[in-house]
Order: structure tokens, then C-alpha cells, then sequence
């Protein structure tokens, strides 16, 4: 026999040492485990745990036995990237910006994709808050009608440039051949610093050639009156927090104006009672249609669009002392009564304005001046660039194009073609540009009309920056390598402006030169956000030789007819930017509770006196209701011609419409937006360089025809058609009402101690037949509280929601049956004044509602199988694979917040070809591969036929309390937040340990006797979700209140 | 089987001409002789393109979803279990005269006792597929079935009425098929041995389980007849008693209600004497049987109709009240504006419940219209349309508004497929019963036989005489 040895490295062979040690590990290289838990692997069993191992061990080799396992073609990482551990997430700060709007987020990446936004809470503006756009954004990442390679447009049809240098160097022929014409680079509003002076310095290698920035919704009035006024072309900070009164003329500071998630924050801390102190800042709204900031107002005030002018300057006078005149009598009282509050504010006060008159704009100033609001609740010390465009420039900038005064047109994200009011004469003077080059992530209405295209990054694949304030920077970086052949527009400028490096490393420079060296760059990347220590304040240096002209032009209304209209922007869909996101599409309107479509908002009075519906009879608003086929009006206006639905929304002005922008898109921008919606845009005006969002003119003409709406609610009030307050359902009262009976709904609860528990007094255990003890078991219930006078309706907490659960997006005519499969919806209710005018809102409550997590659960015990079941945490469990779909768990809910999963929306199914045909082409699309990268992981997809709910995150739930278990400690209270309650701008939802008492659920529920209250607790499904009452802050007083009387005054319509 | 001890000679006879043995068995058994008649042939050949599509209903509903409903996030029950409901309610009156009506020794039910039993089972038949294709996956169904298994500790809930309704609805399945089948037995013996073909002969020899008709045969199958009457005389209570806790045990406005068990039970009694009567009445036109199905039969059937209409009718007024007395203004929205507003958006259907269940049977107080055949079958369809309505108007104007009203439902109306599946279980009822009528006695023979005795027109007759004779002899006896 040969002794030779058999070998296979020469380790092996010299029996180095190293070798027999890398023999004896298993594993090559580490297990991707937390520091902490190296010591798990180095265990040895220990003897009690024997039987607890065997036990194990045999259920898993038998369950790996006995089933027979999918086959997945998940493919483990040759070299594993540093810092990706599979199944857990990363979180990376990066910026979400679009057209002027900054939100400082922290994206969640799986697996090397991002699938959640986050708010950064780093950020002491937004303080972690999102908005539903934001939330939403990273599904456009994924969207499948991006542009995926650079291309020549040729007749509205993409062909393939195969490099970017054919590309650039198609470019710069061009470029080169202009002739000296000038280049022009078209953008919206951009808070980039860095980007600001790349621009500059790629305009410096052509001389002649200016930048111009051009926002499809400007506040370019605002920033004029500015200049006049203050002397600076800028828009300064407002702190709605410090402002004890607070006057909007028709600014939707809370939806859609500036920068709401800033300003939501602001305003709930002002909208916080504490009730043992009540103090409630107060909120007057003057405007033409129901904005969401105007449903959250105390007091109303509605005029014509073609008044606001009057009716600003009616403050200023009324402010200033003079004689009011001009406006009808109740809107005259509400500026009397608005005047005088903010007179005695003491500085505390603050007026907005929604117009884009520059003339309104600095009577507002002035008013703010005369209040003292400069330097307390208006801050010059800090200036906002959320919005930079002046009208006139575009105005300008088209005027040359039509001269043929323009070499080359390079557009970044503007889309004049689809939301300049007067599109045809951009598309005209866009003919005569020699060289029009669009960098784009989408074929737009802009893009499909320029020669080349240079697909943009999403933001989560670019690196960037951010100035959303003076002084307050946020960060970009990319949380993914680009998924297709595209590059940052930043990137062009600087090829074709001859600079070598990217981007990225320019932004770097740039921002090292500024912080100090590669360390505190990093740092800053890595928080996300950087900012003064303390906040500048400046009263600015007010001037006020123009305000005479202005209140001079504004005594005279300017000219208008029976029918106005105001074209204004949803708070989902905004000014149309994001209309292909499926997820904003299906987000119902926070006020007219409708989606994938606009349509004309009309007030009660204008349905009756059009159509002959009078909502005051049941018979008339059950078959306006319960049918989504809508009837429709044609609207001629600017020589322009519309027909479309209307919804009756009352608090509308009498004569006014409202139309939402942003929709009418054309099929190349997206799937979601094809044939959704008709274009508000060409209904705006240029006058005198400024774009007016009103016509002042308009025919209406009732039609025959129907049209269906999606709803997801169709009854608007919490008064049912008897005439009865369901106040179980929802609590709401004046501050008058609460400072003198402050026991009203401690009451209401009362009685059901009274009732059903006379012996011990607790409802809670003694009002059953069950035994609900059974849930009060030591360690963690999990609680959520959600105040009402702090929501005020933005649903970002229902796409935050969507996303994290990968709840599917079903479609227009799935929502019109009912089939939306949100698990969490704003319930919106109407609340009349007495006297019987629909059109009169007293209060518009917004009511956050989902799976309340009953401990005696109605859901629970009628499942036949057991499929949803209650943990010992008190979660109201839901076991897909279990569920037959008898839906009888639905029926029985009384929050209705069980959804079904009607078709296949997911594909999960096993059935074959079940989904063409059946599905809309949304959800459809809402399959493709690449979108289906979206999805979280953690959480099923679930199939065809199971019911489906609200879950508190549990998947959440589980990674934190396994942190914490692996850390051995408790679950601290705030480390596991649901998707909703981290979203939230306001705070509104708190979640947490029920049981703990330091917890800030328990806290806001003890802190809080006298307003909190359970939904429907008198039929004693013991929910764990609480709310708190809400109270606006108006004097009115109800007549008697002390008992729970259901027979009120008929208040509803 | 008869327990009758004494039959009034001043009652009518229940079996009209003057029949022999051998002419009550010409009568009953000839039509399964004779090839099928051209209107068998139609009504077989609709009822089959009916089940038909009702399959392809079905096959739409499990491949794609029950999206192909109408139904949606607040109505999660419409059509399908208002249908069960209504069917379960009509297979009622098979149990309630084959059971009850054999304890209160009503002898009047051995004419109609096989087709009404046979309808009951057809009846439950149909009923069973709604609460079985309603299911979101119905290839999960056998989850309702309590057996060991090796999904783990995973048991069904027995806390679920829907649960409870599997057992209720499978026991009186099974018990139903057994006790008509038993019946059966001697009739099926009588066509074996009247087969003048062998396949036949041999069909009904397997069938008849070898019946001979000996004294042993005779004696077990009394037993087994009692004991089977005794178990489902529960059985008519207690399905539908349990049928109603699917709504009763709710917290849902309109259905939490007490009242449902004994309200549910009449109104099943109700409709299912409905649908015997819409049927005997084309049975004994088609098949001349009208020497069996008597007018008398008709009007005590009709009688029981006026009876359990009106109790329906009180049960209706008492939820008014009680919606009313209890001050509860979800129950009071559910009833005074859902339903008894005829101008809400489902008015209609209760107020269409109200003219068909409780205002129209009150002609049945006539005895003239009671005893007209036109009129009842008019009537038995009215009865079982407003049946329809009540199941409808419980499900559907109880869910559509609840406690939330941001969940208000939109307008619900059926699809094609909706109604498809309806249909198709016509389809299946009447496929079933012409079938039966064609291969089955549809008429209990040897019950009859037992009854001619007692109670034909011959006896009936010859007992008057002997009567009459006696009141004679105790006159003369009298005078002396």
C-alpha cells in the first residue's frame, strides 16, 4: 500500500495550524449575527433544556420530513456585501424632494431595496412627520412606465441612444451649433445648494443663458409682495405653534400650501389640550371650497373666489380700524370677530393667504404687520425655499420661446405642456427651440415633445441635497444602485459643462468645504440632517410705501359672473407630479372621501338649485349616496369646455366649483393616471405675469348623463337619517360647551357603569357574559390612543399603512364596489350648525379607523375555524392560511374594518389565469415584477378569498420585542411604533404598552378623563383603541347637555 | 305506519273515489312505468340547462373570486345566505309532516309526506351550497370538520354559530334522506315486483334492499320509522333555531335579536308548506293524483299557512316593538328607517315582505279561497317570494347601515352571477324532483293503503251507514 498522502491545499498538506482551525468552523466566515449574539453559538445545550431541544429538533426534522417545501430560487451572495444581513433591514437618511417640496425621511432597504419611507426625526422641523406623497414615493421607483435608457423622441415614440456618451455627444453637436441663442434650463423649484451652483456654473460656459424657475402651482404673488414689503424675493417661516390666532384667507396650510407636514406640526401643538389648562388656539378660515386646512378651522367663512381680494382687504381694515365694506354680512361678522381676536392676540396672531395676487399678498403683510405677528409667529431670521418660482418669468420665458429667442431648452422636472395654463403656446414656442432636451424619469406631456431624453434617478437612487430653510440642510443618498440605464440630470450638467468626476463627488466637495473634512460629511449623511443650534429670529424690516397702491387695487372686485371656479390641488395628488402612483390614487380625498378621479365639488345649495337634489330630504341624499353614478354639469369657461361629475360637498360656496388639478394625464406617465380625471390646468389664467388658479366666469349647464365616482364613504354625517347623534360613534363638542360641562362625555361613559355594573363598578369585566379577565394578563396589551383634536385627515397614516402591509391597490371600479382593501381609512364626518343649511358647518371631524383590537372580540367568536383569534398581548389575530372566507368575521365587526380579498389581487393564488380580465390593469400592474419589489417581506401577501385587517404591525411587534429579548431587557415604551403612528405629522396616534404605566399610550389615556373615550363601548367589545373627544374652539353652547341624550335637534342637512 | 286509533266518520276522506288496494297502487306506480311524458321532458331539460348554469355560476365564483358578487366591505352576506336561508326554510314542512304531524296524529299527511320529504332533501341540498360556495375558499372547506388532524392543535370553533349550522344542517340532512328512504323501502318492493323488464326489476331490488314484505320486514320497519320520526322531531325545531343564532348571536342591529328562534321556525314551517303546496299542486294536475292530494289536503295545508303567516306577522310587529321600547337608537335606525321606510334605499323588499307574508294569506280565513286550487298556488308562490324578502331584509337592510355610518354601503344589487347561482340551485331542485317523479312513488303507497281503510271514500261511506244505523238502534233502544 502506498503511504503517499492525499491533499488538497498545501494547508492541508503542512498541517498549518490556521488550516486545522478554519477546519473545525463550520462556518468560513461569520454568521451574520449582532455582536451581542455571538455568544449564542458558543452555548452549549444545557441539561434543562434537553427535553425543550429534543422536542424541537424531532418537530423540525419531522416537519421537514412530512412537507413537501416550494421551491425558491432565492440565490445566497457569493461575497456578501458588508453591512447587509438578509432578513434584517437597513435604514439609510436620505431627502424626499419634489417641485420645492423637502421632506427629511429614513429609508427602509431589504435586502439591498428600499420599500419604506420613514420621517427622519432627526429633522427638528418635521420631527420625523411625513405626508402621504412622501410615503408614497417609493413606489415610483419601482414604477413601470419609467423611462429606462436615454432616447431620442421622435413623433412621441422612444428610441434607444445606446451610450450616454452617444448620447452627450449628440448633445453637444447641438449645443455647439446654436448659433448664440441662448440655453435655457427650465426647473421647478430647487432647494439644492449644490445643484444651485452647478447651475449657475454650467450657465457661466454659456454666456447668455439663464435659468428659470417655473412651479405649476407658484406662490410667485407671495414672494413679490414679499420683495415689495420686505425687500427680499423669499418666503419667510411661520410658526403656527406660537400663533394663538390664527386667520387663513383660503390658504390650505394644512394640505397642500407650502409646507404642510411643517405646518401640521406646528398647528396641533396648538390644538393640544391639556385638561387640566385648557388653552386651544383658534382658527378662522376664509375661503371659496372645503379645504382640508378649512375643515379643521373653528370657524368658516366662505366667499367667491373673484372676493378674496375684498375679503383681505375687509381684515386689513377691520384690523386696522377702518370701515369694512364690500362683503356680505356673515362674512363681514366672522372679520369682525377675527379682527378683534387678532387685535388681542398680542403678537400671537398670524394671517395667512392662499392668493397669488402679489396686491393681497402685501395687504396680508401688512396685517401681519399691524398684528405684530413679525418676529413672533413669522420669523425673517429664516427664510423657506419651498417655492421660488415667479409666474412672470415663465410668462416671459415663453414670450421668447414663440420670438424664437431660445437655442436650447433644458427641462428638469417642469412639465409646462401639461400645467401651464396656456399649454398650446408653450408647445408652440417649444417648436421653434433648436435643441429641447428633458431629463425625466417619465415620457411626459413635456417630454414627448423635446428631441432627446435623458432619464432622471428616482431620489432614492441619487445622492443630493436640500435647503428647505435657510440654514436647514437634508441630505440625499442613494439607497440603491440605479435600477435602469438612467443618470442624474446633475450628472449631465456637468459632462456637458466639460467639469470631470460626477456628481457625487461634487456634491461632496461641496458640502466638505462647508462642514470640514470627509468625517463630518459622513456624520452628516448619516443623521440626514444638519441645522443651526438655535434658530435665528428676525422681524425682517417691513416697508410699507406700496400697501397703498395694493389696497387700492383691491377695492375694486374685479369682474365676475353667477358661476366661479377654483381650481385647486388635492392633498394626494397634488399638482399632478405623482399622479401615476397607484398608491395616491387610491387614497381617498380627505374631504370627498373619493379616488382615481376629479370632479367638481359643488355646495348643496348649487346641487339643489342644478340637479333638484336637496340633502335635507332623506329620500333625495339616500339615492345621491348609495349610487356612485354622479350627475354632471358642463362647464364653460376661458373658452374652455368640461364636462364632469359632481359631488355635493357641503360648506362649498354658493356659486363656486371647485376642480382638483393634476389629473387628465396622457397614458405614457402611467399606468395609475391613464384615463383617470380630466386637466383642471388650462381653466388657470395668466394675468399680469401671474397665473391665477380661478376663473371668475363660468357657464354651468346641467347634464343627463351620469358619471360613477369612487367613494369609500358615502354617508358624510355621524347624525343618522332619523335625526340622531350617534355619539358613541363620535364625540365632538364646542370649547364653550366642554369649559362648562366638562364632565359631558366622562358621563356618557358613566352611564354604562351605572347600567351593566352595579356591582363593582367596572364595566369592563362585569358587562359580559364572557369572561374578559381572561385578556387582562400580566405583561404587554398593546394600546393605541388616537386624539381627534390633533388628526387633521392628511392620510399619510393610510399610505404609510398601505406600504408597510402590502395591503393591493385594487382600482377605480373595485373601490366603486365597495372592494378597497385599506386597513385603515379616515372616517370623515360633517357636523351642521343648527338651522338646517347643509351648507353651514358647524365641524368636520376626522376620524382615524381601524381593527380596534377588541378584547371581546365580536370578529373572534363567529369565525367558524379559528382563523382570527386573540393573543395574550390583546391583539385581535388574523391567520391567513386558516381563513375559508365565510366573511362572517366582517359582517360582525361594528367598525367595519374587515376586508376581503375579493379576486386575486396579489397573484398569490394558486389558481391559474384568474386575474385578466378580473383585476383592474392597475393592480395588475401592481404585480409586475418590478413592482412587486415594494413589497415588505416581513409580511404575507395574501391570497384570493381570506379576510384581512389591521394587524398594529405586528411584524413590528416581533422584531422589536425580539431585540429586546435578545438583549435580554424589556420592550422600552416608543421603541415599536406602527406604520401609522411613526407617519403621522401630528402625533395624533400614539401606540404602546397598555400595561406599562409609564407608557405613553397609558399616560395619554389618563391624562385625558374627560375626552377619552372607546368607540361603541356600550356593546362591550372592549376595544384597545381609545380616542379623545374633539373640541373646537368656538363659544357656542348647546342648551342642556348634562345627560347622554341621543334625541338632539335633527342637525343633519 | 299508522297510529291512527279513530277517524271521525263527519271528516272528509282523505283519499276521494272509491279505490281498492289495487287500484291505489295502478295509480301511484304507473307514471314510473310509462316512458316520461313531453312536459316531463322540458321541465327536466330547463331544469338541467337551470343547473347548468348555475354550475358555471359557480365555477366563475371559485376560480375568480367572490368578486363575481356584488358584495362588498360592509355587506359580506346578500344573495348567497339570504338563498340558503330560503331554502333551508322551505326543506322545513318534509320533517315537519313526515315527524310532527305523525305525532299529533294527523292522518291528512300520508298524501303529501313522500314529495314534501323528497323536497326537503332537495331543499337542504340546495340550501347546502350557498354556505359552502360562499366561502372564499371553498377548497379549504373541510376546515369546518372537526377530525384529528395534522395541521396541529388547529380545531374549529365551537363557538360559531356557522359551526353549529354544519352540524344542524349535515345531522338533518342525513336524518331527512334515512327517514325518507326508509319509506321508501315497501313502495320500491311494490315497483320490483310489478317490473315487467329485468334491468328494472333488478334496479329496484338493489334499491329496495331485498324487501319482501314479511311480518319481521313490516315490524322493523315500524321501529325504525318511529325511531327515526323521534329523532328529527327535534331536528324541525332545531335547524332552524340554529340557522337564526347565525344572526342572533351578532352584535349587528337586526340581527341581534331573541326572538329569531321561534320566528325563524314559524316562518320555515311557513314557506316550506308554501313550496309543498306549489308543488303538489302541479304534481296532482300532471300526474292525476288529485284522488290522493285531495282539496282537502290543500286547504289543511293552507290552513297551517294562515296559521305561521300570522304568527311571522306578529313576530314582525314585535322587533317594531321592541325596536321602539328599547329606546336603542341603532336597533330604531335599523328598523323604523332601513326597513319601515318604504322610501330607504331597501324599503321596498320589507314592505314587500309585509304584502306577500303577512297581509296576503290572510284570505286563507275564506273558506272558499282556501279550498281553490288557483288560488293557492297563486298564494304558495307569494308566500315564498315574501320568504325570499324576509331573508333578505334581515341580511341585507341589517348590514348595509350599521353602527358606523362612514361605512354606509352603496347600493347593492346581484350580478349575473349572483343571481346565476340562485338559479342554478332551481336548476338542482327541479333536475332532483323530476327525477324523482319519475323513478320514485311520489305518493307513500303503502301509507295509503294503511289509511284507505280508515279513511276512504269507500270506508268513509260505509261507516256513515253503519252510523246512521246506530243512531238508529240507540233511538229505538231509547224509546223503550
Amino acid at each position: 500500500m502506498s503511504n503517499s498522502t492525499i491533499w488538497q491545499s498545501f494547508g492541508q498538506r503542512n498541517q498549518s495550524e490556521a488550516f486545522e482551525e478554519l477546519g473545525q468552523d463550520e462556518f468560513r466566515e461569520d454568521l451574520p449575527m449582532e455582536a451581542d449574539d455571538k455568544g449564542l453559538l458558543d452555548a452549549k445545550t444545557p441539561r434543562r433544556d434537553f427535553l425543550k431541544y429534543l422536542g424541537f429538533s424531532t418537530a423540525a426534522a419531522s416537519l421537514a420530513a412530512s412537507c413537501e417545501m416550494p421551491v425558491k430560487t432565492a440565490i445566497p451572495f457569493v461575497n456578501k456585501p458588508e453591512n447587509v444581513v438578509p432578513g434584517v433591514a437597513n435604514y439609510y437618511a436620505t431627502t424626499y424632494t419634489q417641485d420645492g417640496d423637502v421632506l427629511s425621511v429614513v429609508a427602509k432597504v431589504r435586502d439591498g431595496r428600499p420599500i419604506k419611507i420613514e420621517g427622519n426625526d432627526m429633522n427638528p422641523i418635521t420631527g420625523g412627520g411625513t405626508s402621504a406623497r412622501a410615503q408614497a414615493s417609493v413606489l415610483d421607483l419601482y414604477d413601470v412606465k419609467r423611462l429606462r435608457f436615454p432616447a431620442q423622441v421622435v413623433e412621441g415614440k422612444i428610441q434607444e441612444i445606446p451610450t450616454f456618451e452617444a448620447f452627450d455627444k449628440a448633445v453637444s453637436d447641438k449645443m455647439a451649433g446654436l448659433g448664440g441663442k441662448p440655453v435655457v434650463i427650465l426647473t421647478t423649484t430647487i432647494t439644492s445648494p449644490s445643484t444651485k451652483k452647478l447651475v449657475g456654473e454650467f450657465l457661466a460656459k454659456y454666456p447668455g443663458s439663464r435659468h428659470v424657475t417655473y412651479d405649476a402651482v407658484s406662490n410667485s404673488g407671495m414672494i413679490l409682495a414679499n420683495e415689495a414689503t420686505f425687500g427680499s424675493k423669499a418666503i419667510p417661516s411661520y410658526h403656527f405653534d406660537k400663533a394663538k390666532v390664527i386667520v387663513s384667507l383660503g390658504a390650505d396650510f394644512l394640505g397642500t400650501w407650502l409646507s404642510p407636514v411643517e405646518f401640521a406640526r406646528q398647528y396641533a401643538t396648538g390644538r393640544k389640550i391639556d385638561e387640566k389648562n385648557i388653552t386651544l388656539s383658534k382658527h378662522y378660515q376664509f375661503e371659496s371650497l372645503l379645504s382640508m386646512t378649512g375643515a379643521n378651522a373653528d370657524e368658516r367663512f366662505v366667499h367667491k373666489p373673484s372676493e378674496a381680494g375684498v375679503v383681505a382687504l375687509a381684515l386689513y381694515n377691520a384690523a386696522t380700524g377702518s370701515q369694512v365694506t364690500g362683503v356680505n354680512e356673515k362674512v363681514k361678522a366672522g372679520i369682525m370677530k377675527a379682527a378683534r381676536d387678532l387685535r388681542a392676540a398680542g403678537g400671537s396672531a398670524l394671517v395667512v393667504s392662499g392668493s397669488n395676487d402679489p396686491n393681497v399678498q402685501v395687504v396680508v403683510n401688512a396685517i401681519n404687520q399691524f398684528v405684530g405677528a413679525y418676529g413672533k409667529t413669522i420669523n425673517w431670521g429664516v427664510t423657506s425655499n419651498y417655492r421660488q418660482g415667479v409666474d412672470a418669468d415663465m410668462v416671459a420665458l415663453v414670450n421668447e420661446m414663440n420670438a424664437g429667442n431660445v437655442g436650447a431648452l433644458l427641462i428638469a422636472g417642469a412639465n409646462p405642456a401639461y400645467n401651464y395654463p396656456e399649454p398650446e403656446k408653450f408647445i408652440k414656442g417649444l417648436e421653434k427651440v433648436a435643441l429641447k432636451v428633458s431629463f425625466n424619469t417619465k415620457l411626459d406631456e413635456t417630454t414627448q415633445l423635446c428631441q432627446y431624453v435623458l432619464p432622471d434617478h428616482h431620489y432614492l437612487e441619487s445622492w443630493g441635497d436640500a435647503e428647505a430653510k435657510s440654514g436647514y440642510q437634508s441630505f440625499i443618498q442613494p439607497t440603491i444602485h440605479p435600477l435602469f440605464k438612467t443618470r442624474q440630470w446633475q450628472d449631465s450638467l456637468l459632462k456637458w459643462s466639460g467639469v470631470a468626476g460626477d456628481y457625487a463627488t461634487y456634491l461632496k466637495e461641496y458640502w466638505i468645504g462647508i462642514v470640514g473634512g470627509q468625517e463630518n460629511w459622513d456624520a452628516a449623511l448619516r443623521v440626514g440632517v444638519r441645522f443651526p443650534g438655535e434658530m435665528p429670529i428676525s422681524a425682517g424690516s417691513y416697508n410699507a410705501t406700496l400697501v397703498g397702491s395694493a389696497v387700492a387695487a383691491l377695492s375694486v372686485a374685479p369682474k365676475a359672473g353667477k358661476w366661479e371656479i377654483e381650481i385647486y390641488q388635492k392633498v394626494a395628488i397634488g399638482n399632478g407630479a405623482h399622479s401615476s402612483n397607484p398608491w395616491l390614487q387610491e387614497m381617498p380625498d380627505p374631504i370627498t372621501k373619493a379616488t382615481w378621479d376629479n370632479y367638481a365639488m359643488i355646495s348643496a345649495a348649487a346641487a339643489n338649485e342644478l340637479f333638484g337634489i336637496d340633502i335635507r330630504k332623506n329620500g333625495d341624499s339616500d339615492s345621491y349616496e348609495v349610487n356612485p353614478a354622479k350627475p354632471m354639469i358642463r362647464i364653460k369657461a376661458n373658452g374652455k369646455e368640461l364636462e364632469l361629475p359632481v359631488l355635493i360637498i357641503p360648506g362649498t360656496d354658493r356659486y363656486t366649483l371647485g376642480i382638483a388639478l393634476g389629473y387628465g394625464r396622457i397614458p405614457q406617465v402611467g399606468v395609475a393616471s391613464r384615463n383617470v380625471g380630466q386637466n383642471a390646468y388650462p381653466l388657470a389664467a395668466i394675468k399680469g405675469d401671474q397665473i391665477v388658479f380661478a376663473t371668475y366666469d363660468a357657464t354651468v349647464e346641467a347634464l343627463e348623463t351620469k358619471y360613477e365616482v369612487a367613494q369609500n364613504q358615502v354617508y358624510n354625517y355621524y347624525t343618522d337619517s332619523l335625526g340622531v347623534k350617534r355619539i358613541e360613534v363620535v364625540k365632538e363638542t364646542s370649547l364653550a360647551n366642554f369649559v362648562k360641562h366638562p364632565e359631558q362625555f366622562k358621563h356618557e361613559r358613566d352611564h354604562l357603569v351605572e347600567n351593566y355594573a352595579k356591582r363593582g363598578g367596572d364595566y369592563r369585566n362585569e358587562g359580559s357574559l364572557y369572561d374578559p379577565r381572561m385578556n387582562d394578563r400580566p405583561g404587554i396589551h398593546w394600546g393605541m390612543s388616537i386624539d381627534l383634536n390633533s388628526c387633521n385627515g392628511c392620510g399619510a397614516c393610510i399610505v404609510a399603512c398601505n406600504a408597510e402591509n402590502n395591503i393591493p391597490v385594487v382600482g377605480k371600479k373595485e373601490v366603486m364596489r365597495g372592494h378597497e382593501m385599506h386597513w385603515l381609512r379616515i372616517d370623515r364626518y360633517y357636523v351642521n350648525k343648527p338651522g338646517g343649511d347643509p351648507d353651514d358647518l358647524a365641524d368636520v371631524v376626522f376620524m382615524p379607523m381601524m381593527c380596534q383590537h377588541c378584547d371581546n372580540a365580536p370578529c373572534e367568536n363567529v369565525c367558524p375555524v379559528a382563523a382570527t383569534n386573540h393573543s395574550s398581548e390583546g391583539l385581535n389575530q388574523m391567520t391567513y392560511n386558516r381563513c375559508i372566507g365565510t366573511r362572517y368575521c366582517a359582517n360582525n365587526c361594528p367598525f367595519k374594518v374587515r376586508r376581503f380579498n375579493w379576486a386575486d389581487y396579489t397573484g398569490a393564488d394558486s389558481f391559474k389565469d384568474n386575474q385578466i380580465g378580473i383585476i383592474d390593469r392597475v393592480t395588475l400592474s401592481m404585480n409586475d415584477d418590478l413592482t412587486r419589489m415594494v413589497l415588505n417581506p416581513d409580511v404575507t401577501v395574501r391570497s384570493r378569498g381570506v379576510i384581512e385587517k389591521c394587524s398594529f404591525c405586528v411584524q413590528r411587534l416581533q422584531e422589536g420585542k425580539l431585540t429586546a429579548k435578545k438583549e435580554s431587557r424589556p420592550l422600552k415604551d416608543g421603541e415599536v411604533k406602527t406604520a401609522c403612528m411613526s407617519a403621522c405629522p401630528t402625533s395624533a396616534i400614539v401606540f404602546g404598552d397598555a400595561n406599562d404605566k409609564q407608557s405613553l399610550v397609558t399616560k395619554s389615556r389618563e391624562e385625558s378623563p374627560l375626552r377619552m373615550y372607546y368607540a361603541l363601548e356600550q356593546i362591550h367589545v372592549l376595544p384597545n383603541v381609545n380616542y379623545m373627544a374633539k373640541i373646537r374652539n368656538t363659544d357656542e353652547v348647546d342648551e342642556e347637555h348634562a345627560t347622554p341624550a341621543h334625541k338632539e335637534e335633527a342637525t343633519k342637512g | 305506519m299508522s297510529v291512527l286509533k279513530y277517524e271521525s266518520a263527519v271528516r272528509a276522506p282523505l283519499v276521494d273515489g272509491q279505490k281498492t288496494y289495487h287500484q291505489v297502487t295502478e295509480d301511484i306506480i304507473r307514471p314510473i312505468e310509462a316512458p316520461p311524458s313531453r312536459l316531463w321532458k322540458i321541465g327536466f331539460g330547463i331544469s338541467v340547462a337551470l343547473l347548468l348554469f348555475g354550475v358555471y355560476s359557480v365555477y366563475r365564483e371559485v376560480t375568480y373570486g367572490i368578486g363575481q358578487w356584488n358584495l362588498n366591505k360592509t355587506i359580506g352576506w346578500g344573495w348567497d345566505i339570504t338563498n340558503f336561508v330560503w331554502w333551508v326554510g322551505i326543506g322545513h314542512a318534509g320533517t315537519l309532516i313526515s315527524a310532527i304531524l305523525l305525532l299529533f296524529r294527523q292522518g291528512w299527511r300520508t298524501g303529501v309526506n313522500r314529495a314534501a320529504e323528497a323536497m326537503t332533501i332537495f331543499a337542504v341540498m340546495c340550501a347546502g351550497q350557498f354556505p359552502i360556495f360562499h366561502m372564499g375558499r371553498v377548497w379549504m372547506a373541510m376546515f369546518v370538520l372537526p377530525y384529528p388532524n395534522s395541521r396541529g392543535p388547529l380545531w374549529v370553533n365551537f363557538t360559531s354559530p356557522l359551526l353549529w349550522d354544519v352540524f344542524a344542517i349535515s345531522t338533518y340532512f342525513t336524518v331527512s334522506l334515512l327517514f325518507w328512504y326508509a319509506g321508501l323501502l315497501p313502495d320500491l318492493a311494490t315497483v320490483r315486483d310489478r317490473a315487467l323488464v329485468k334491468w328494472r326489476k333488478r334496479m329496484y331490488g338493489v334499491l329496495s334492499f331485498g324487501w319482501t314484505g314479511s311480518t319481521k320486514h313490516w315490524q322493523r320497519h315500524e321501529s325504525l320509522s318511529l325511531v327515526l320520526a323521534g329523532l328529527s322531531t327535534p331536528l324541525v325545531l332545531s335547524v332552524h333555531t340554529i340557522v337564526s343564532f347565525d344572526f342572533a348571536t351578532s352584535v349587528i342591529p337586526g340581527w341581534h335579536t331573541t326572538i329569531f328562534p321561534p320566528y325563524f321556525v314559524a316562518g320555515a314551517i311557513f314557506s316550506g308548506f308554501a313550496m309543498v303546496q306549489t308543488l303538489m299542486i302541479i304534481v296532482r294536475k300532471v300526474l292525476n293524483l288529485q284522488d290522493y292530494v285531495t282539496i282537502e289536503h290543500i286547504e289543511v295545508m293552507n290552513k297551517v299557512i294562515v296559521l305561521t303567516g300570522s304568527i311571522v306577522g306578529v313576530a314582525y310587529l314585535t322587533e317594531l316593538f321592541m325596536a321602539w321600547y328599547s329606546q336603542n337608537p341603532y336597533e330604531q335606525y335599523a328598523f323604523f328607517y332601513s326597513r319601515a321606510n318604504l322610501l330607504s334605499p331597501y324599503g321596498w323588499s320589507y314592505w314587500g315582505m309585509m304584502a306577500c307574508n303577512v297581509i296576503s294569506p290572510q284570505i286563507f280565513w275564506f273558506k272558499k279561497l282556501r279550498r281553490n286550487v288557483t288560488v293557492t298556488f297563486f298564494m304558495s308562490v307569494i308566500v315564498n317570494v315574501g320568504m325570499w324578502f324576509e331573508r333578505f331584509v334581515i341580511i341585507v337592510t341589517s348590514l348595509y347601515r350599521d353602527y358606523l355610518p362612514s361605512s354606509w354601503s352603496v347600493y347593492y344589487s346581484p350580478t349575473i352571477w349572483e343571481i346565476g347561482f340562485y338559479l342554478g340551485t332551481f336548476g338542482l331542485f327541479f333536475t332532483c324532483f323530476f327525477l324523482f317523479a319519475k323513478w320514485f312513488p311520489v305518493i307513500a303507497v303503502a301509507e295509503i293503503k294503511h289509511i284507505l281503510k280508515k279513511s276512504g271514500e269507500s270506508w268513509k261511506q260505509g261507516q256513515d251507514e253503519l252510523e246512521q244505523k246506530e243512531v238508529k238502534e240507540f233511538e229505538h233502544a231509547m224509546h223503550h
